[in-house]
């Protein structure tokens, strides 16, 4: 173990605390209902308060780390979410929230429908619910910051029970 | 000797390390403040340092059609000009490390570097969002500089003087400028917050309308660095406003408390307006605040006439 190697540790230490304590959003809804953007929108208002973590909303991709996804994937929106995804720099983390995010839910099998998100772009946490509470939204985002942290695998296998729920 | 001097005035005090954090710890204050006031419990001490890191060790797009050398100097140079700013004004309540007759303009002018440099980084990229922030922030320059620059001239010639240690050693033994020329005082405060383009003046950058305004395609170290430097520029202005107009900075336990009961003021304000539209900005400062002001001159030079 020289300096070298040392030094590039905590530099790495530092990178990973600065990034699993400052998660920046950009929002984007695929061809949601609107029910789980009404709950995004509700975990970043006073009552939730999601800036004691950090949270913040961005309206530029170039700005944001974390992409927060809803909805099935229509097919008009898949070029939009993959440039929005492109645009965003690395390391970039994607969140899929609700049913319809995590397997299509109740859009499955419609004409307009490609699928799920993670058909288009990877996905690193699922959030399930139809729509999820901010709470959840909350304890999802906080799985991912823990994962990021503990240098955990995060792109995880969807959780096969999840497919089922319609 | 005097050259070791220098370098730690230009790198650590009050140049350099020294206003970059103490920027990042008021705009902490800041944040916690307005959160406060919006029954929220805000973010945590170290939350614009963190924001800082994590943006300066992000990948940096450089996207299509920009001139790559401006891109990534602009930032730089907004940066280097709040620094050099800090240089002459008496931070921390110590004296200002360099001075000279006449060294208020230059610090003025050096603040405005950052607006400039943002308008001139939203002109550079080709797209939409970045040109209507660009023009926004310069119009909005152009409504704020002269009366904000008029403001802080009436201490000035109330001291006779235009060397910024001489009209802090007048302010210091003389009745607060603040309540001698109300006016100027208040025009002033405004006047720094649409030079740090905060709410209500906040359209430069309104992400409701345009994204994020002249900086939508800056990503990582570039975005970071506009960051660090907006941090300077507000504790600058805030040090400046408090010498001038608050019976200036004497120790640092009263530059601390001034600074920071004047910040209270700029954030409750924040909290309590709504944006105004780039029209109404600049009707405000043309018909009200830069003929206001020049009524206090006027009123200063009579009173010294007479």
């Amino acid at each position: 173990m020289n300096i070298t190697q040392e030094w590039n540790d905590i530099l790495d230490k530092v990178k990973t605390w600065a990034r699993v304590n400052s998660p920046w959003l950009i929002h984007y809804n695929s061809g949601s209902c609107n029910g789980c953007d009404i709950e995004i929108l509700a975990t970043l208002t006073p009552r939730y308060d999601a800036e004691r973590l950090g949270v913040k909303l961005q309206g530029s991709p170039r700005h944001a780390d974390v992409l927060v996804c809803t909805g099935p994937v229509t097919m008009q929106s898949r070029d939009r979410l993959q440039r929005i995804y492109d645009q965003m720099p690395d390391p970039k983390f994607v969140v899929a929230v609700g049913s319809c995010a995590i397997s299509g839910g109740a859009f499955q099998g419609c004409y307009n429908v490609i699928g799920h998100i993670d058909e288009v772009i990877p996905v690193d946490a699922y959030i399930p619910g139809c729509p999820p509470r901010p709470e959840a939204i909350i304890d999802g985002l906080v799985k991912l910051l823990t994962a990021i942290k503990t240098g955990a695998p995060i792109q995880t296998e969807k959780p096969e029970e999840l497919l089922d729920v319609v | 000797m005097e050259a070791i001097g220098n370098i730690v005035s230009l790198l650590f005090f009050p140049g350099g390390l020294f206003v970059i954090f103490a920027g990042l710890m008021y705009e902490w204050l800041d944040h916690k403040i307005i959160a406060r006031s919006q029954n929220r419990i805000g973010p945590r001490w170290f939350q614009p340092i963190a924001d800082a890191i994590k943006l300066l060790t992000k990948e940096e797009i450089v996207p299509d059609g920009v001139n790559p050398v401006l891109f990534a100097i602009l930032p730089l140079i907004a940066l280097a000009g709040a620094l050099t700013a800090a240089l002459y004004v008496p931070m921390a309540g110590l004296k200002p490390a360099y001075s000279f007759a006449g060294d208020l303009i230059v610090t003025v002018y050096m603040l405005s570097l950052l607006t400039l440099s943002i308008g001139l980084a939203g002109a550079n990229a080709k797209e939409r969002f970045s040109l209507v922030g660009s023009t926004r922030a310069l119009t909005q320059l152009f409504a704020y500089e002269a009366p904000f620059l008029l403001a802080l001239l009436g201490p000035a010639i109330a001291a006779g003087s235009w060397q910024i240690s001489e009209i802090v050693a007048y302010t210091e033994t003389h009745t607060w400028m603040m309540i001698l020329q109300p006016i100027g005082f208040v025009v002033a405060l405004i006047g720094l917050m649409g030079k740090l383009e905060l709410p209500p003046f906040d359209s430069p950058e309104a992400e409701t309308e345009i994204v994020a305004g002249a900086l939508t395609e800056y990503s990582g170290r570039g975005l970071a660095i506009f960051h660090l430097g907006k941090g300077a520029e507000l504790i600058i202005g805030l040090t400046l406003i408090t010498a001038f107009y608050m019976g200036g900075v004497s120790n640092p336990v009263w530059f601390l408390v001034k600074t920071v009961g004047l910040l209270a003021v700029l954030a409750a304000l924040q909290s309590l307006m709504t944006r105004l539209r780039i029209d109404q900005t600049v009707g405000m400062w043309w018909r009200y605040g830069a003929l206001l002001v020049l009524l206090q001159w006027l009123i200063i030079v009579v009173v010294q006439l007479v």
